[in-house]
């Protein structure tokens, strides 16, 4: 009796399909439990994020007849009338098991090597058990994912370092920093890429924000959002003794901050270090000011070099996660299946 | 093995202590982006040899072998590379053996000076209070030691933040602002346990009655080690001093008791007769 999987993500399908086939939390039960009476699967969970949905199941079928009959429960589950015959994807045992342990371990996430997945997927197990639609075969390959995903995750280097500019300002924050508990942040310049940051510090732990912008309006908005308070642009140097963080993105086609300004300043804070995250262009920060003590100075190229290079790290370790996997899986199937071929790869229309 | 003299012993840990300081520069260069467990066996099989020389030395004297300046380094060194092997358990921690191992071999290199393993008549008294006062100042250069350890993490990763920020990003050294915090207070500790270990060696110099026409070269060389750590607490905590200061002053006030400890000691009658 093989685990089959039938699903689409993030890889296959638009956020346009993908949306359209998203289970609610609260739907998962009675779509398994219907799955189960009609006899279509003995053991199934269901996995719903908004970058996959995917059906694995454990069946007594034929892995063909399972396939194309567990592709239609889901469309008629979801009322879809297209075919969706490029989105969705099918397999049987061994893929089926290898694509588990992939999406557990992050190889098939569209952040390679994230790890919200595992806790996505460790819940969509945990409804499943708690409603007894799960048995030896699906308990078995979900232990198994999760097993395979820590020891990948504590032998290789697939979730080391960070690969958005925004996660790689706070990681740099979290280098500096004893804790982020405590700290202030300015914002400087109301952009995407500023708030983004600004948002990620907060998430740490980072304890104010301060907002100053040319437009008082703006500013005030953005302060709203984030929970913080807004200042007026000329004055926002009477807030730098108690400043631990400057994200500045301003459109000035000079520099906002120099030395000749900032060293004054640096005596008021006790020598306290200082992060500036420059994220403008043209830059809002004079880079000689890196050269004074206690100051760490960020420009976007920095943190786009940064970022790119994690996500090399990441992509060199993929022969290693899966050579990981492949091994696995053969202890799996071995004791099971000696000698038996396993099925090919079903796909439906690729 | 049992040709083998306790010396012998702690040699062949020191060639060890040296070979993992010349694989601590790979470590260096690579910027401790990974645990590594090549690093942490070697000092683990020097730290068997090392436990093995200090055991035959103290069954030979049948007490524990803190009685002269060999004896007081190579212990105040066990305690050093035993608790690296402690903290190596955590592997993320695994990379301070590249900060660890060039202090065990130069300290564990002038340890094996023939003129350091040399024993001194004492009187009962003198001997109590000399111990107290051996035991205290020795904890107060192991805690500057630490300073000295925590401010080359601090100057390493500083650099790092600034100047390579690539490695800075993958780094497993801890933040700046807790090294900074480290060095402070382990100079903090040590300035208190060399006050009162001073203090201690006052009364011990009282209790064994011997005056000396001319100053002692070892007590005028811990009044200048006294003083300088005074400064830099006075500097850190009145007037600021920033990080970077900070942790080059720690370290140079450490290489400066590494490279003068065992010179003014052989100058000194009172610890050299």
């Amino acid at each position: 009796m093989p685990v089959v999987v039938v699903g689409l993500s993030h890889r296959t399908a638009s956020v346009a399909v993908r949306e359209r086939l998203a289970f609610a939390q609260d739907a998962i039960p009675p779509a398994l439990q219907r799955l189960r009476e009609t006899g279509l699967a003995t053991e199934a969970v269901i996995l719903s994020t908004c970058n996959r949905v995917e059906l694995y199941a454990a069946t007594d079928r034929e892995p063909a007849a399972a396939l194309e009959a567990l592709r239609r429960f889901l469309l008629e589950t979801r009322a879809l009338a297209e075919p969706l015959t490029t989105e969705l994807y099918a397999c049987g045992e061994p893929e089926s098991l290898e694509h588990l342990f992939r999406v557990a371990s992050g190889l098939d996430s569209m952040v390679l090597g994230e790890t919200e997945i595992l806790g996505q997927m460790k819940k969509a197990y945990e409804v499943a058990l708690q409603a007894g639609h799960t048995g030896r075969l699906l308990n078995k390959a979900f232990q198994r994912a999760f097993n395979v995903a820590k020891h990948i995750r504590t032998h290789t280097s697939i979730q080391r370092g960070n690969v958005s500019v925004s996660s790689v300002a706070v990681d740099l924050a979290e280098h500096i920093f004893a804790s982020l508990a405590e700290r202030t942040v300015m914002v400087i310049g109301a952009g995407e890429m500023s708030e983004k940051t600004a948002r990620s510090l907060l998430s740490r732990g980072a304890r104010g924000i301060v907002v100053t912008n040319r437009s008082v309006e703006r500013a005030a908005a953005l302060a709203t959002e984030l929970g913080g308070r807004a200042v007026p642009f000329d004055q926002w140097a009477a807030e730098f003794a108690q400043l631990d963080i400057i994200i500045s993105s301003t459109s000035a086609p000079g520099y906002v901050l120099d030395c000749a300004r900032l060293e004054p300043l640096l005596k008021l804070r006790r020598h306290q270090p200082l992060l500036l995250i420059d994220i403008a262009v043209p830059r809002d920060i004079d880079p000689e000011v890196n050269l004074l003590d206690d100051v760490f100075l960020y420009n976007i190229d920095d943190l786009q070099m940064i970022a790119a290079d994690a996500l090399r790290q990441r992509q060199e370790e993929i022969a290693r996660c899966e050579a990981i996997i492949r091994e696995k899986i053969r202890g799996i199937l071995a004791p099971a299946a000696p000698g038996a071929s396993p099925d090919p790869k079903l796909a439906y229309g690729a | 093995m049992n040709g083998l003299s306790d010396r012998n012993f702690f040699l062949s840990a020191v060639v060890l202590y040296g070979v993992s300081t010349l694989y601590s520069a790979l470590l260096w260069r690579r910027g401790f982006r990974r645990d590594n467990r090549v690093i942490y066996l070697l000092i683990l099989a020097a730290l068997g040899l090392h436990t093995v020389a200090m055991m035959k030395r103290g069954f030979s004297l049948s007490r524990c072998p803190v009685n002269n300046l060999y004896e007081a380094t190579i212990f105040a060194l066990w305690g050093i590379a035993a608790s690296y092997v402690v903290i190596g358990l955590w592997r993320r921690l695994r990379f301070l053996g590249a900060f660890a191992s060039p202090l065990l071999f130069a300290a564990g290199v002038f340890a094996l000076m023939p003129g350091l393993d040399a024993q001194g008549p004492q009187t009962q008294d003198a001997r109590v209070w000399g111990s107290v006062h051996a035991a205290l100042v020795l904890l107060a250069y192991g805690a500057f030691g630490l300073s000295s350890v925590a401010a080359l993490m601090y100057l390493s990763a500083e650099h790092d933040l600034k100047r390579d920020k690539l490695r800075a990003a993958f780094t497993l050294l801890p933040p700046i602002q807790r090294l900074e915090l480290a060095i402070g207070r382990s100079v903090a500790v040590g300035f208190v346990l060399l006050t009162v270990g001073l203090l201690v060696g006052a009364v011990s110099l009282h209790q064994s009655k011997t005056t000396y026409a001319a100053p002692d070269a070892k007590v005028i060389w811990s009044a200048v080690v006294w003083l300088a750590y005074l400064v830099l607490l006075v500097l850190r905590v009145r007037h600021a001093q920033t990080g970077r200061r900070f942790a080059w002053s720690a370290l140079g006030s450490f290489a400066f008791i590494l490279l003068t400890f065992w010179s003014s000691n052989l100058l000194s009658r009172i610890h050299h007769p």
